[in-house]
C-alpha cells in the first residue's frame, strides 16, 4: 500500500548565522546565539558570512549550490537519475536583484524563481523538472510534505529538499514597515518578546525509500499537512485553529496521540500575535504539556528556509535525546500555558512535532519519528495483519471528479478597467477587493466565477483546498515593493504593498473569502505542467480534502492567464 | 478642523484603497475599524504612515494608537495637536 512506503532522512547539510551543521549545533548546546547588529541592514540579523556571488552565480545561488552539493556527495544520490526529485523551497528566492529595477518591465529574467531554480537544477543536470514552493514562511516545511507525497505517488526513490533565503533591504525594509521587528535579539515565548529578528539560512536534507540511503540513528517523516486560517492575510488566528488542524491531520497520518509526541518545535517568531497563536493552537492539539522549543533566538527568523534548516535541527535533537532550550525565553508570556524549554532538556518520546505559520493564514505541520518501523518490526515475525495499521479503506485511493472549470476573459481593455468591470457585474460588493494585489484579483474573480451555482456548504471548511501555480510569482508587487524603497522615503515602506509580495497570498484571499481551511501550496513553473492539478488529484485521492481549486494564475502588466479547475470527491 | 476632517477623509480613501467610498460617506464619529470601512491591522499601519507623510508626525508605538485611530475625527484632532 502506498500509505505505508517508509520515508527515512539521508544526508543533511546547512549552512546560518552560527556556521555550518557542526558549529551551528555545537553553538546550541552552549546556548550561544548568532544574531548581531548589521550596519548593512540597520537591525539586528542572523547574517550568514564569508559566502559572495561567485563564478557567475548570485549569493543566493552559491549558497543553494554549496549545500546541494554537500549532501549530494554524502548520500551518493545523483540528481540526474529519474528516480530523484529536487524541491526548491524559498519565500523570496533572489529577489535581492529587484533592486533598481524600477518597474514591472524592468524585471531581470534571473529574478523569475523558476529561473533560479533551472540554473541550480543545471549544474547537477537533474532528470526531473525541479518542483518549487513558495509559500510564505511555511515554505520549508511545505516542501517536506509535498515531498511526501511525491515519494508515495510518484516513481521516486528519493527527493532532494532545498530550503534557501537570504536578507536583502526588499525583506528587512518589508518586515520593518509591519513594525515586527524587534530592537533586540528575538525572544520567542517570552513575557517581554516584542519582535522577531530576521535571519538567513540554506538546507538540504535527502528524504529516502531506500533504508540503504538513510543516516544512522533511522528518522523517517511519518506524516505532513498543510491548513488556512481563512482568517486575515497576515495577522495570525486568534484562535488557533488552523495550525491546530494542521498539527491534528499530520499526527493522523503518522497514526500517534499527542503522548506520544517526545517535543514540539514551533515557528516561534518572537511576534507578540504568533507566539500566542502557536501557544493555542498546540494546547489545543494536546500538546500543552508537551516540551515545545523554538530556535530562531539563535538563527533569526530564516523565512521560508526555516521549516528545512529547523528540520535537520529537529532530527539532531531527536537523536541526541534532548533538545536546546528557547534561547531568550525566560518566562512565560502567552496566554494559555505551553512547555517552553528554557535550556536543554532530555525528551522522552521518539517522535516530533515541527510547524510553521505564514503570510497568507497559511499553517504546515511534520511529524518526525526517530527508529525503525514498528509495522515492519512487529509485521515481520509474527505474520499478523499489522495492528496499528490503517484499515484497507484509507489505503485505497479515493476517485476524484472535475466538478467544474473557468479561465480569466482576455481583453481588449487594460486589466485595470476589465477586473473593475468583471467584479462589478458579481454584484458582491466586498471591501476588500479594492486592496488586492491584480494577482489576487485576478485569482478572487476566476474563483467567484467558477465556484458560482457550486453548493460549498456540504464540505467541511478542512476539507476544502486550493492549489496554485505560475510562473511570474508575485514579481509584480514586488517591483512596486521595490520601487518604493528605492526612492528611500522618510516613512518606509507599505505595509499593504509588501504583504502581495508573496503569491500564496492569492490562495490565501480565497481560503478567507470561501472558508477554505485545507491545504494551500503554491508552486512556481516556468509555464503550467499540470502540477497544480496532479497535486491536487492527491490531496482528494489521500484522503487530505474532499475538494480542492487547482490551475494556472500568471499575470503581469496587461497579460494574465488564469485557468481554474474544481476538483472533488467522487 | 472641518477642512482637516475633509483632507483626511480623501488621504484615507486614496492611501487605503477604499474606492468605493466617498468622503460624504464617511462619518467623521463613526469607529473607523470594525464593521463600516472594513479596515484590518494592516489599515492601521497604513494610517501610521499616513501620519508620518502628511502631517510629519511619528507615534511612538502603536499601544498609543488605539484611542487615536477610533474615528475620522479623534484622528484629526490628534493631527491639530501634534502637527509640525
Amino acid at each position: 500500500m502506498a500509505e505505508t512506503v517508509n520515508i527515512y532522512f539521508g544526508a543533511m547539510s546547512l549552512l546560518t548565522a552560527l556556521g555550518d551543521k557542526t558549529a551551528t549545533l555545537d553553538a546550541m548546546s552552549k546556548g550561544v546565539g548568532g544574531l548581531r547588529y548589521s550596519g548593512r541592514f540597520g537591525m539586528n540579523a542572523g547574517v550568514i558570512d564569508g559566502i559572495d556571488a561567485a563564478d557567475g552565480a548570485t549569493r543566493f545561488e552559491t549558497l543553494a549550490v554549496s549545500q546541494l552539493e554537500r549532501v549530494l556527495a554524502e548520500s551518493g544520490i545523483r540528481l540526474s537519475d529519474s528516480d530523484t526529485q529536487l524541491v526548491l523551497s524559498t519565500t523570496k528566492g533572489d529577489v535581492g536583484l529587484l533592486e533598481g529595477a524600477a518597474s514591472s518591465n524592468a524585471i531581470p529574467e534571473r529574478a523569475y524563481l523558476y529561473n533560479t531554480a533551472m540554473r541550480i537544477a543545471g549544474r547537477f543536470r537533474c532528470a526531473n523538472r525541479p518542483v518549487v514552493i513558495s509559500n510564505a514562511c511555511i515554505s520549508g516545511v511545505s516542501a517536506f510534505v509535498v515531498a511526501r507525497d511525491m515519494l508515495i505517488n510518484r516513481p521516486l526513490r528519493h527527493a532532494v529538499i532545498l530550503g534557501c533565503d537570504v536578507l536583502s533591504e526588499f525583506i528587512t525594509s518589508g518586515f520593518a514597515s509591519f513594525k515586527s521587528i524587534s530592537p533586540n535579539p528575538c525572544r520567542p515565548y517570552d513575557a517581554g518578546r516584542d519582535g522577531l529578528t530576521l535571519g538567513e539560512a540554506c538546507g538540504a536534507v535527502v528524504l529516502t525509500t531506500d533504508v540503504n540511503y538513510a543516516t544512522r540513528p533511522l528518522v523517517r517523516l511519518t506524516g505532513g499537512a498543510v491548513t488556512n486560517d481563512a482568517n486575515h492575510i497576515s495577522g495570525p488566528s486568534r484562535t488557533g485553529d488552523g495550525l491546530c488542524y494542521a498539527i491534528e491531520a499530520s499526527m493522523r497520518q503518522a497514526n500517534v496521540t499527542p503522548s506520544q509526541i517526545g517535543f514540539v518545535n514551533t515557528h516561534g517568531t518572537a511576534t507578540l500575535y504568533n507566539d500566542e497563536m502557536e501557544s493555542k493552537a498546540v494546547a489545543l492539539a494536546g500538546l500543552g504539556g508537551t516540551p515545545l522549543n523554538g530556535v530562531k533566538g539563535y538563527i533569526g527568523h530564516t523565512l521560508g528556509a526555516s521549516g528545512v534548516v529547523e528540520t535537520i535541527i529537529c532530527i539532531e535533537e531527536l537523536r541526541r535525546g534532548k533538545i536546546f532550550g528557547t534561547l531568550g525565553y525566560e518566562k512565560q508570556g502567552t496566554s494559555v500555558n505551553v512547555s517552553v524549554s528554557p535550556g536543554e532538556q532530555k525528551i522522552y518520546g521518539a517522535r516530533c512535532v515541527k510547524t510553521a505559520s505564514g503570510f497568507g493564514g497559511c499553517n504546515a505541520s511534520i511529524v518526525l519519528e526517530a527508529g525503525e518501523s514498528e509495522q515492519m518490526e512487529q509485521a515481520e515475525p509474527s505474520g499478523k495483519p499489522e495492528p496499528s495499521g490503517k484499515p484497507a479503506a484509507e489505503c485505497t485511493k479515493r476517485n476524484v471528479a472535475v466538478a467544474g472549470e473557468y479561465s480569466l476573459p482576455q481583453s481588449e481593455q487594460p486589466f485595470g478597467e476589465f477586473i473593475r468591470a468583471e467584479y462589478k457585474r458579481l454584484g458582491e460588493p466586498n471591501m476588500k477587493f479594492f486592496k488586492m494585489s491584480d494577482l489576487c484579483k485576478a485569482v478572487y474573480i476566476a474563483t467567484e466565477n467558477l465556484l458560482r451555482n457550486f453548493d460549498l456548504t456540504i464540505y467541511e471548511p478542512a476539507r476544502r483546498a486550493i492549489i496554485l501555480a505560475n510562473s511570474v510569482s508575485s514579481l509584480e508587487t514586488d517591483a512596486e515593493h521595490q520601487h518604493i524603497i528605492d526612492r528611500h522615503l522618510p516613512e518606509g515602506a507599505s505595509p499593504a504593498v509588501f504583504v502581495y509580495t508573496l503569491p500564496n497570498v492569492a490562495a490565501g484571499e480565497v481560503c478567507i473569502r470561501h472558508k477554505f481551511q485545507g491545504d494551500n501550496t503554491f508552486f512556481i513553473e516556468d509555464a503550467d505542467s499540470g502540477l497544480s492539478e496532479e497535486y491536487a488529484r492527491h490531496v482528494i485521492a489521500d484522503d487530505k480534502a474532499d475538494i480542492a481549486i487547482c490551475g494556472w494564475c500568471d499575470k503581469l502588466g496587461e497579460n494574465w492567464n488564469v485557468n481554474l479547475k474544481l476538483l472533488r470527491i467522487q | 478642523m472641518e477642512q482637516l476632517i475633509q483632507e483626511l477623509k480623501e488621504h484615507l480613501i486614496e492611501e487605503l484603497n477604499l474606492e468605493e467610498i466617498a468622503p460624504e460617506d464617511i462619518d467623521a464619529e463613526a469607529p473607523l475599524f470594525g464593521d463600516g470601512l472594513g479596515l484590518d491591522s494592516i489599515d492601521a499601519l497604513e494610517i501610521i504612515l499616513i501620519l508620518e507623510k502628511f502631517y510629519g508626525i511619528k507615534l511612538k508605538n502603536s499601544a498609543e494608537a488605539k484611542p487615536i485611530f477610533y474615528s475620522v475625527k479623534t484622528l484629526a484632532e490628534y493631527i491639530m495637536q501634534n502637527r509640525k
